[in-house]
Order: C-alpha cells, then sequence, then structure tokens
C-alpha cells in the first residue's frame, strides 16, 4: 500500500538521478552480456570505455536500439519504483529458457539527497568488471538460441500511465520453469539509494526437460 | 530459331573449309546428318575433301602398319620391348660369364665391384699396359662383382667409364651423364690393384675437372655403395705408372698431386672432408655438401695442395720439411700439412682440426688470423702504438715546419717496398728471388683464391694481385706459391720503420710497407743520397728491397716511386714535375679510383695532360668541388697535404664476407656474437669505445648463383643499419645485444647470407669514456646510496610521525629549506623526521644526517623544541578520553555521506578529515610526499566522535594505517571502540539475537570472552580481515589458519547463530556475499568437522531464505 502511495509521487530527485544512472548502466551490462554470451558474432560489437571500464557495444543498430529502448522504456518504472528485476533470457530454440541473467533492482525512493554518477560508478563498475569472468559460470549456449528482456514488476503498472515510451513494454507469459532455479551470484552492491544484485539463473537439476 | 542457327552454321562451314573437314573427320556420323541438312552441292565438296584426307591418312597408317608388321613377326611389340628383351639378354649372359668364371677361376678376385654398374662411352683407349678397353674393362668387372652395361641406363648404371669426351657431351655433361660419375677407365684398374673399390673421385675425368668451374655438385658425391677408399698406400702401390726411382714419400706426394690434380678443387675440399669425417658413410659426403658449409680456405686448399709445390718444386719441399710439428702455428700451415700429407700416405686424413666446415667454431678468429687485409688494418693499430711517442713528437713540431714551408721547398720520400708480400716470405731464400713466387692464402693451383702478391719475375708473366690462382697458373705453370707469414710481415714492417724514424722524424704511415718522409727539416744537402742510404740500410737489415720517390709533393714522391719500382729511385725535382705527369695515366692518381676513371674515359681524359687542359671550374661543375679542386690540383702535380700526423681510425669493426654460409639463425646469431667479440676484442686493443655500431650484411640477390669463387659473397645486396648509443660501449654483451636487434630489423634469410660485418663508430677514448661515465653511470648513485638508506631507515623504521600533528612546522621547514627541495629524492623531508629519534642518535650520526641536510637539520631540531615549548601541544601520553581536535559535526557528516562504501577514496577522505582538524590548512596535503604522514601519532589525537560516524570499513582503515608502535598503547582497537561507545553512550547493549549490530559486531566481544579457542581466533581474525565487516573475509583468514581445532557444540551453535543472523542481514541486499561464504564454509568442511557441522546446519537456512528472497536454490560450488 505504501509502495501505490510512491507509485503516485514522483521519485524524489536522488532516486530519480540513481535511476537515471541505473538505466544507462543496465544498457551497457546487457549489452555485455549478450556479448559475453556470443549470441551474435564479436564482430557485431565494438570496444567502448564507460565508467573508465572496457565494454562492448552493439554495432548493429537495430540490436542497439532495442537494448537501448527497452530499458529506457523501463525508466518510468524504475523511477517509481515498481521494477524489482530486470532479467536477460536466453531461450533454447524450443523456447525453453535456459540461462537467466537477473538483476535485483533495490532503490530507495525516499532517499532526498543528490546523487552524483561517480558516487555510484565505484560500484557499478564491479558489476561490468565482474562480468567477463564470470564467463566460467555461464552455460554454453546452443544453436538458434533467442534471448529476450524481461522485466519483474512489483505491480502491474496502471494503464493511465501509458505514454509512448513506456508501450514499448508488453505483458509477458513467457515460459517459466517448473522447480525453483539454481542461483549462482554474481555481483551484488548495497549503497544508498541504490542497490543492485546481479545473479544467474539455471535450471534445477530436477527440472524436467521439455 | 533452330533453322537460323543451321543456317549460319552452314555458312561458317563454307567459309571454313579446314573447319567442316575436320568436323566429317572426327566424327563421320554427324557429318552424314549434317549433310542431310545442307544441300548437295555442299555434300558433295564435302565428300571430295574427306576422299582427300583420307588419302594422307592412309598412307600414315599404312607406313605405321608397315612398321608394325616388321615387329609383328617378331615376338616384340615395339622397339622399346625390344631393347628391354636386348638388355636381359646381355645380363643373362654376363650373369653366365660373371658365374662361369668365378667358379671356374681360381684367379677370380674378391667382389670388390659388388654394387658397380659401369657403362664405357666415348673414347677409351684401345687395349694398352695402362688403358684397358672395354672388352677388359667388362673382364675386371665379370670378375670383381660388378656389372657391365652395353647399353647406357640412368637405373643400372652407377659409373661411366670414358677416357675423352666429345665437346659436345662435355658441354652437356648432365643430360649425358644422367648426374653419374664419369671416370676414367684407370679407376677400375687401380680398384682391381687395390683389391678394393677406390674412391672414383680423384678419377675423375680431366675435362670435367677442369671444365667444371662450378660449385661442389651434389651428383659428385652420388656413391652409390661398397667400401671407400681409406688407404690410399695400396692404391699407391698397386699403380701402374712405374716411378721406382723416386723415394717412398715423394712418391705419395706427387702422386696424390696427381690424384687431386685431376679432381675439381672444390670436390675434391668435400671428398677429403667426408672422407676423414666418415670414411664408410659416403652418405657423409652428400649431407656436408647439401649443407651449406663455410669453411678456412687457407685450411682446405692448403692442405689438399700442398703436395703439388712439393712436386714442383723439390727444394723447396726439402726446406720445410724439417718443420716437424704439425700442430705448430697455423701461418705455418703449407709446412703443416705437408707433413700431414706425408704421414697420411697410409690414411687419408685431412688435417686434424677445425676443417669440417660449419662446425668450425673459431671460423671468425681463423678467418681474422689468416686475412692479409685483416693483418693490414690491424698493423696500423700496431705502429700507433709502437711509434705514437715519436709521432707525437713530430705533432709538436708541426707549427714550426708550416711556417717553414711557405718559404721553403719541401722535400718528401716516398719509400715502399717492393712486392712486400711476397719478398718478405722469400727474402731468405735466395734460390727463389729469380723464380716467379706469388703469395696468397691458398695455393691450390685450381683454386679461386685470390693472389695477393706476386714478385717481379711473376708479374713478368702478367700475374697480378687479385688474380685467382688457377689463372695465374695458367700464365706462368712454374709459378711458386707460397703461404702468408705474419709473423715475418710484422717483423720487417717493424724494422723498416725503425729505419725510417732513425733518420727522419717525420714519418707518415701508408701501410705496413709504405711510408713518406719529410726531409726538409733535415736540410740534406743530396736528398738523392740520402733516400739510398735508407734504401741500403733497409735492404741489410730485412733483406728486402725497397724503392723510393723523391720529390716536393707528396703526390709526386709517390708518382715517383711509381716510376723507381722496382728496386730503383727516382727524382722528379719541382722543374720536371709537368714532364713526368704529362703522359701518367690519370688512374695513378691518389683519389682516383674506377668510377671516377670511367667518368673521365668518357670525356676522352686519360693523362693527366689531358686532364689539365680542362679547367677547374668545369671540373667542379662535373666531379663536384671537392673532387674537380682535386683533380685539377693533382693534374698540375699541386698536392698540399702535409706529411702529416697518423691519421686515427674512424671506425673499428671486423667484415666477414668469404665463406660465410648458414643453415638457420642460430648459426647466424653463433656468427654474430664470434663477430661481436672480435670487434670486441679490437677496441680494447686500442683502447677505444664504439658509440655508433653497424651491422653490415651481405644479402645474396636472388637471381645470383653460386658465386665464382669458391665460397665467395658473389653478387650481393650490402644491407646496413647503425644504431647510436648514449654511451660508448666495448662491452661483447651489448655489442651482442644491440647486434641482435640490428639484425632482427633485416627480417633475412639465414641462407641468403654471404657475409657480415660490424662497426663500431663514433669513437672515444676508453679512458676519458671511462670519465664519463664515471659522471653519468648510476655508480655514482649507488656510491651515495648508502647514506641516503640509512637516513631513510632512520626515518622510516623509527616512525617519525610524532610532529605530524601541527602542521606550521612543515611549513616552516619548508620555507626554511632550498636544501629540502634539493635533497628531495634521496632524504626524507625534514618534518618527515621524528626528532625524538634524531635527538637520540649517536652524535657522529646525527652530524651525518645532518651533513646530508646541510645543516637544516640541527636547527630544524632546535626549532622544533621551541614549537614544541610554545605551542603547548598534547603530549602522547595523555589521555584517551581528551580529544584533540573538537568535534566537527557537519564535516563528518558530509564525509561520511560521500565516501560511504568508496573504499578508492578512502585516501581523500582521510585528506579530508585531517583537512577538518582547525589547524590544518589544505596546503599540507600538498607538501607531504606521504599520505601516511597524515595520520597522527597516535589515536589520542583523533576525535572519537569523527571515528564513530565513519563507516565501518574506513574505520579499519583508519585504525589500520596508525602507527604500528602506537598500537601498543592501546590494549586494542575495540578497547578504544568500546571506551568511545561507553563515552558517548550511543550503543547499548544489545542482545545476543543482534549479533551484527555494532561496531565492531557484537558477537566479536562475545567470541572474544569465550571460552573455545577458534571463536578466540575468530574474533581475532575480525579484527585483522578487509574489508571490515564481511564475514567471507573472516572466512577466507580462517581457510589460511592450520590447524583448525575443534570446538564443541556450543562453538558450533555460535557459529550457526552468527551465520544465520548474517544470512538474514545480508540475503536481501547482498547475495553475492552470502554465496562467498557458503562457498568457503564448504570449502572448510573439508578440513575441519566443526565447519561441517555448521554447514550442514546452515546450508537448509540458506536454501531457505534465498529460495523464500530468490525464488530459487544457491548453486554453492568450491571457491578457489
Amino acid at each position: 500500500m505504501e509502495r501505490k502511495d510512491n507509485n503516485q509521487a514522483k521519485a524524489p530527485q536522488g532516486a530519480g538521478e540513481a535511476a537515471r544512472i541505473l538505466t544507462e548502466f543496465l544498457e551497457v551490462a546487457i549489452t555485455c552480456i549478450i556479448f559475453l554470451k556470443g549470441v551474435y558474432p564479436h564482430g557485431a560489437f565494438e570496444r567502448r570505455r564507460y565508467m573508465n571500464v572496457v565494454v562492448h557495444r552493439a554495432r548493429h543498430p537495430q540490436l542497439r536500439d532495442y537494448i537501448h529502448s527497452s530499458v529506457n522504456g523501463l525508466l518510468p518504472f524504475i523511477q517509481k519504483g515498481l521494477v524489482e528485476r530486470v532479467v536477460v533470457i536466453f531461450f533454447d530454440n524450443e523456447d525453453f529458457p535456459i540461462e537467466r541473467f537477473v538483476f535485483k533492482v533495490n532503490l530507495n525512493l525516499s532517499y532526498g539527497s543528490k546523487v552524483e554518477q561517480s558516487d555510484l560508478e565505484f560500484s557499478l563498475r564491479s558489476f561490468l568488471i565482474k562480468l567477463p569472468v564470470s564467463e566460467s559460470l555461464t552455460k554454453l549456449l546452443p544453436r538458434g538460441c533467442r534471448w529476450e528482456i524481461t522485466a519483474y514488476f512489483r505491480a502491474l503498472p496502471e494503464a493511465s500511465t501509458s505514454k509512448d515510451s513506456e508501450l514499448i513494454w508488453i505483458p509477458t507469459d513467457t515460459k517459466q520453469w517448473q522447480q525453483p532455479p539454481l542461483i549462482t551470484p554474481i555481483k551484488s552492491m548495497n549503497s544508498e539509494p541504490l542497490g543492485v544484485q546481479l545473479y544467474l539463473e539455471h535450471p534445477s537439476l530436477s527440472e524436467p526437460k521439455p | 530459331m533452330s533453322l537460323n542457327s543451321s543456317s549460319r552454321s552452314a555458312t561458317s562451314n563454307s567459309n571454313s573449309k579446314r573447319s567442316v573437314t575436320s568436323n566429317s573427320n572426327s566424327n563421320p556420323s554427324t557429318s552424314g546428318n549434317n549433310s542431310c541438312r545442307n544441300n548437295d552441292k555442299r555434300n558433295r565438296k564435302r565428300k571430295t575433301d574427306q576422299n582427300q584426307k583420307t588419302l594422307g591418312m592412309a598412307w600414315g597408317a599404312n607406313s605405321r602398319s608397315s612398321s608394325r608388321s616388321a615387329f609383328r613377326n617378331s615376338p616384340f611389340p615395339d622397339f622399346g620391348s625390344y631393347m628391354v628383351m636386348k638388355n636381359q639378354k646381355l645380363h643373362q649372359q654376363f650373369d653366365a660369364d660373371a658365374s662361369s668364371s668365378s667358379v671356374s677361376g681360381a684367379c677370380s678376385g674378391k667382389p670388390i665391384f659388388d654394387g658397380v654398374s659401369i657403362f664405357v662411352d666415348g673414347y677409351t683407349v684401345p687395349s694398352s699396359q695402362v688403358m684397358p678397353n672395354s672388352e677388359e674393362l667388362k673382364g675386371y668387372m665379370l670378375k670383381y662383382g660388378g656389372r657391365f652395361e652395353n647399353y647406357f641406363s640412368r637405373h643400372h648404371v652407377t659409373h661411366i667409364i670414358c677416357s675423352n669426351l666429345p665437346d659436345s657431351k662435355i658441354k652437356n655433361l648432365r643430360s649425358f651423364s644422367g648426374g653419374l660419375p664419369v671416370v676414367k677407365p684407370t679407376w677400375v684398374l687401380e680398384s682391381v690393384a687395390a683389391n678394393k673399390l677406390l674412391s672414383w673421385i680423384p678419377y675423375q675425368l680431366d675435362q670435367l675437372a677442369s671444365e667444371t668451374k662450378k660449385q661442389p655438385k651434389l651428383s659428385a658425391f652420388g656413391f652409390k655403395s661398397g667400401p671407400v677408399l681409406d688407404d690410399l698406400e695400396e692404391s699407391i702401390s698397386g699403380q701402374a705408372v712405374p716411378q721406382s726411382g723416386i723415394a717412398t714419400l715423394r712418391t705419395s706426394c706427387s702422386l696424390e698431386a696427381n690424384i687431386f690434380g685431376k679432381a675439381e678443387c672444390t670436390e675434391e675440399v668435400e671428398e677429403c672432408h667426408s672422407v676423414s669425417d666418415d670414411p664408410f658413410h659416403p652418405n657423409a659426403a652428400e649431407s656436408a655438401d647439401q649443407a651449406p658449409t663455410y669453411c678456412m680456405e687457407n685450411h682446405c686448399e692448403v692442405e689438399l695442395d700442398a703436395a703439388v709445390v712439393v712436386q714442383s718444386d723439390a727444394g723447396y719441399h726439402s726446406h720445410i720439411s724439417p718443420c716437424q710439428d704439425p700442430k705448430s702455428d697455423h701461418n705455418d700451415c703449407l709446412e703443416d700439412h705437408i707433413i700431414e700429407e706425408s704421414s697420411s700416405s697410409k690414411t687419408i686424413r685431412p688435417s686434424t682440426t677445425g676443417h669440417s666446415t660449419l662446425s668450425d667454431a673459431n671460423f671468425v678468429e681463423n678467418y681474422f688470423k689468416f686475412s692479409r687485409l685483416h693483418f693490414i688494418g690491424t698493423w696500423r693499430n700496431r705502429y700507433r702504438k709502437r711509434f705514437l711517442s715519436s709521432a707525437n713528437g713530430f705533432k709538436d713540431m708541426n707549427p714550426s715546419r708550416n711556417a717553414f714551408a711557405t718559404s721553403q721547398k719541401t722535400t718528401i720520400i716516398h719509400v715502399d717496398m717492393d712486392c712486400f708480400f711476397v719478398s718478405v716470405v722469400i727474402r731468405k731464400h735466395s734460390d727463389l728471388k729469380d723464380k716467379p713466387v706469388a703469395v696468397c692464402h691458398s695455393d691450390n693451383s685450381r683454386g679461386t683464391a685470390e693472389i695477393s702478391s706476386a714478385n717481379y719475375p711473376a708479374r713478368n708473366h702478367g700475374v697480378k694481385a687479385g688474380m685467382f690462382i688457377r689463372d695465374a697458373k695458367a700464365l706462368c705453370p712454374q709459378l711458386v706459391i707460397l703461404p702468408y707469414n705474419f709473423d715475418a710481415y710484422e717483423e720487417v714492417a717493424d724494422q723498416f720503420y725503425d729505419i725510417l724514424h732513425k733518420h727522419c722524424n717525420k714519418v707518415q704511415a701508408v701501410s705496413c710497407d709504405e711510408a713518406f718522409i719529410d726531409v726538409t727539416d733535415l736540410r740534406v744537402e743530396d736528398p738523392e743520397l740520402f733516400a739510398r742510404a735508407i734504401r741500403t740500410e733497409i735492404h741489410e737489415t730485412t733483406g728486402c728491397t725497397a724503392s723510393a720517390g723523391i720529390a716536393g709533393s707528396m703526390l709526386m714522391a709517390r708518382v715517383a716511386t711509381r716510376i723507381a719500382k722496382p728496386d730503383g729511385l727516382c727524382y722528379i725535382p719541382s722543374e720536371k714535375v709537368d714532364d713526368y705527369l704529362h703522359e701518367l695515366p690519370v688512374k695513378a692518381l691518389p683519389g682516383i679510383g674506377h668510377v671516377l676513371e670511367e667518368k673521365l674515359k668518357k670525356k676522352q681524359i686519360n693523362t693527366c695532360g689531358q686532364l689539365r687542359l680542362i679547367s677547374k671550374e668545369s671540373l667542379q661543375k662535373d666531379f663536384g668541388v671537392k673532387t674537380g679542386d682535386m683533380l685539377w690540383n693533382f693534374s698540375r702535380g699541386i698536392d698540399n697535404r702535409l706529411v702529416g700526423v697518423f691519421q686515427e681510425s674512424k671506425s673499428i669493426g671486423a667484415d666477414v664476407n668469404w665463406g660465410v654460409r648458414f643453415n638457420d639463425l642460430n648459426d647466424m646469431k653463433d656468427f654474430l656474437l664470434k663477430l661481436c667479440k672480435e670487434v670486441s676484442l679490437r677496441l680494447q686493443g686500442c683502447g677505444l669505445k664504439g658509440r655508433t655500431i653497424t651491422l653490415k650484411i651481405k644479402k645474396r640477390r636472388s637471381d645470383a648463383g653460386e658465386p665464382v669463387k669458391y665460397m665467395g659473397c658473389g653478387d650481393c645486396e650490402n644491407l646496413s643499419r647503425s644504431v647510436t648509443l648514449p654511451m660508448a660501449t666495448d662491452d661483447v654483451d651489448v655489442f651482442q645485444r644491440i647486434t641482435a636487434q640490428l639484425f632482427g630489423y633485416f627480417h633475412i634469410d639465414a641462407r641468403d647470407i654471404r657475409g657480415a660485418g660490424l662497426q663500431a663508430s663514433k669513437l672515444e677514448s676508453a679512458d676519458r669514456n671511462m670519465r664519463g661515465h664515471e659522471k653519468y653511470s648510476i655508480r655514482s648513485w649507488l656510491v651515495s646510496s648508502p647514506a641516503r638508506k640509512s637516513s631513510m631507515a632512520k626515518g622510516k623504521g623509527d616512525q617519525l610521525y610524532s610532529d605530524i600533528g601541527p602542521p606550521v612546522q612543515a611549513r616552516g621547514s619548508f620555507s626554511g629549506g632550498e636544501a629540502y627541495v634539493a635533497h628531495r629524492a634521496t632524504l626524507p623531508a625534514l618534518h618527515d623526521l621524528d626528532v625524538g629519534v634524531i635527538e637520540s642518535l649517536p652524535p657522529e650520526v646525527l652530524s651525518e644526517i645532518n651533513d646530508l641536510y646541510a645543516g637544516e637539520l640541527i636547527s630544524f631540531i632546535s626549532k622544533k623544541k621551541e614549537k614544541n615549548a610554545g605551542n603547548n601541544v598534547m603530549d602522547e601520553e595523555q589521555s584517551l578520553s581528551n580529544p584533540l581536535v573538537p568535534p566537527n559535526k557537519d564535516f563528518v557528516h558530509n564525509v561520511a555521506e560521500k565516501i560511504k562504501s568508496s573504499e578508492k577514496e578512502d585516501e581523500q577522505y582521510i585528506n579530508k578529515m585531517i583537512q577538518g582538524l582547525p589547524e590544518t590548512s589544505g596546503s599540507v596535503t600538498a607538501l607531504l610526499p606521504e599520505t601516511d604522514s597524515l595520520m597522527p601519532s597516535s589515536l589520542s589525537q583523533v576525535d572519537s566522535s569523527v571515528l564513530q560516524q565513519l563507516p565501518e570499513e574506513l574505520l579499519a582503515d583508519v585504525l589500520e594505517s596508525l602507527p604500528a608502535h602506537r598500537r601498543p598503547d592501546f590494549m586494542s582497537n575495540d578497547v578504544y571502540l568500546d571506551h568511545i561507545r561507553d563515552q558517548t553512550g550511543a550503543i547499548d547493549f544489545l542482545p545476543s539475537n543482534n549479533l551484527w549490530v555494532g561496531n565492531p559486531p557484537r558477537w566479536v566481544d562475545n567470541f572474544r570472552l569465550s571460552s573455545c579457542q577458534l571463536l578466540n581466533r575468530i574474533a581475532v581474525l575480525y579484527n585483522k580481515s578487509s574489508p571490515r565487516g564481511q564475514f567471507s573475509s573472516v572466512l577466507q583468514l580462517i581457510m589460511s589458519e592450520y590447524p583448525l581445532d575443534d570446538g564443541g557444540d556450543d562453538a558450533v551453535n555460535c557459529l550457526c547463530e552468527l551465520m544465520k543472523q548474517y544470512i538474514k542481514l545480508k540475503i536481501e541486499t547482498d547475495v553475492e556475499e552470502i554465496y562467498t561464504c557458503s562457498c568457503l564454509l564448504r570449502r572448510l568442511t573439508s578440513r575441519s568437522e566443526l565447519f561441517l557441522q555448521v554447514y550442514n546446519c546452515i546450508i537448509p537456512h540458506l536454501q531457505a531464505a534465498v529460495g523464500e528472497t530468490y525464488g530459487g536454490d544457491l548453486n554453492i560450488c568450491f571457491i578457489e
């Protein structure tokens, strides 16, 4: 109930700024994950520097646009504190999820002080550093796989708030695992006003194969 | 469409008859079809064509069938099979003969020719005593297990026997012989006589041996199989040529000479190597040949041809034979090898060492040991050392002489030894004086060794320096070739210069055998007489003759010597200069080489007279200012050069461009190393060091074949690279490193390298160098370093932080000292010094340090003392509860907020914290070199309220960076913090179910007070851990603890409770930490029963918590 109130009111300035930083970071991190998983040839990415770390950015306009618009489409929801998790899901050719990269977001909306990007940068950077070295934790993708970005909301957004940018996000009925997944944490950060946890989800061993 | 196309084809048919006919010929059936479509007329025409064609065809077919019909009568399908049958039959006959002879013949020898199959070709001398005809050869083959081929076949024949070949066959040897050896019949005879298979090499056809001026060919070593000659004596004893009257030694020598004379020289070389190396493995020869080899020409050729000399000159032989030590100096290698040859009359055993080409480890050394150019080059150095003092004296006199020169006519004598290199060698053999003699490092009469010097009788035959021996021998068969005798050269050159220096102190050495002397100052009455006296003395002392030229300038003196030679004297007075010069070829002038000569020739200028007709301006225009000037002057006999001082060498280096062949880069690298050593040695010998290092490589041009000169460099591309070092060097290692680097730039195939040279230029005297070196070298720093170190050690080790509190002092010291700036690099800043420590130092050390600080220290200390007294600074012993700095809430708040979780900015934070101190100004941080020095000397100087509000990580860091020696002042940080807690009352007593509350967390105290050692230990580890507050870091430390003692159930429960609370605390926000902890815990289970229990207890709880929060199970694995 309290959350709903928060939804109504615009997030205070500090949290809003943190949300903006978060979306920017998510865009980069998701691109890095896509690069890491080798869904596309490496040539489809170019090296860039973000927060003083080498990251990869999609060269293909459509790919870049997809990540950019979907993450940016999340911004209003994040600012309202609606978004709980942002997940990059890799499906095999039968649309069965085989690996999920979960960003669990925790934004303190009541945080009023000013937030500088540099303050969060140190923590966020560690994600970008940790990601490439976590490749061994991930699963090898089969051929013909597919991926998508899914956001888990704490509550369904009200229809009235729909703006053009928010229309990008549609309800989904993605296949879910029957059994609780195996979780492999990659990186956590917890600072005011933002906490982010990145972990991997894999189907549990007892998961029935489709 | 189809109609169209057919009509088109029809027209094309009509246009070109040939295509139609060929079409019909090749495919009559289609033509039939075509004809249906085409009209009758065309059809008819084609028929006639066809008829004509078939007529011709029929003729051909007939002729063929007729020839074939002849064969059809015989059992052979064609000529080829006939020959096969014929050969088979002949073989059978031969085999039958062989078996019958071996069965019947008691005289049948052992099968020495086993595996040998000969083919007799061309002209063989009809049956005679020495030269067998083909029938006899066949007989020998029969008898001794060989084969005799009536028809040549590459597959059966192993050797071709003939005593003469037509020119066409010689020219096309390869296609004729198919690469097989062409051998004289004597080989068979002598092999039979020796009762073993001799090497065919010495019996190679003369024509081939002399005609084949190529590098060794692989085919030449195409031995098939069977024993190889390793015993010469038997062959000698069995030789048909009667030589009975001569001594055995002589016989063997001459025979060898004879034998080798027949073979191509380079092949001899190879052959000898192979035989000596491995007599029973003929393939060794092949491999030796395949490997591009470098070897000392001296070795090979001298060794082989010693016998030739012996043959040609018995007297000489007798003279040298007394030299009995085969291992004597290599300069006497000729003698050596003659001895060896004579001793090798039992077995062919070419000299003992260093010959196996690639394996010649001392190639470079030997190369220079036997190089005449090297001798001449290094002689300069020798001369410099020997006569430097007198040269110096001469230099001193120079100015006065110059003053003289203007007024007085100069007289210069040019003295040049006559054919120095020969006459020195033969000076003690009067019998050789009138014979043509040449000096060469090799005397293989067919070799490509160049003659270095020839005496006048030899020159009369047209023998010149630089000529190949074989050409010289052709011009003058009786030419005696002698090796160098470098010791003798040195001796004579020294004598020569001794005499010159004795007579005159103005000597300019040109070479070891040539010098200018300026006798102007001596005011000699008759320069001719003077010169004659010198010549006589030279002759008496050295036994060699010298020629002298006297003139007013160096140029003319040289011209005069030219005229005077040999053994003469010529005086060109200034008035006669023009006459002499008029007909002088321009080439004779110094400074005119091939290129310039060619240029002049193009302008129809051959003599100086012609040259004189051209104006100075036009000469300068055509040849450049300098050269033009020189030409103009020289053609007029004007030479302003003074009989000058000894010219210093501008570069020192070593070049090898003979015998350079490499298999791979490693060979090259070895070679370069040797070159480096050589250059380094030479530099050291001259007392010089070089700054620029140049590597020159001769690279075989891609289109260039093997050079005419054996092992020469041939047509090469000259590559060169150089590098200039900051410091001159003569160090082998430096050379090697740089050379390798330079070589790397070339990107060159080692096999293409035909020569290499290494040069050091920008020479500096080693002494001067040493001084410069000293100045800039690191050593000077090292020397002063002990003092520096000691002061540093004092500074660091004893902690100089006590005076940090009032930064005013730091300021004062800074403003008070340029010395501080000057010593910055070496000495700790004055304000970093702990006065207490300094004061307690022994006085002598103190004064030493004071010296280092240029006297600042003492005043600094006294200043400080005053300050301490006046400033009322808190002493270290002051109570903990009395904070130095009053709380500054605002500041603390800001900082705490900003820095939270940002470890990287800790330093900055600390700076800020210090800045927060009232007395501190911002500039301090910039002044102080070390952040450590920012730390207060003790906690007593820190505002506890500031500390209390710090985030825990930061607090840990602050505590950590407290001076170590201050620590004992407090029981522990925790005590101190407890103290703070008590003092502020902010932290209440917490219930035990909130173990992770507080800083340090509650459990730390609990554990420390626990009776369980393990828990105590964990509490201690918590204080050690970093980052503080993370249990994973504590677990990490536990991992490194050994052994882990078990603590019982209480400990398990405590830890479980601790973990549970930790999980509860962190699960929402830091699943990573929980994950790390559980992984570490799992690893600990293998080491300790206690942790296994904890793990088992925790995991269900953990998974439940994770499931609750994240909807999944933690995937726990080992963390390495």
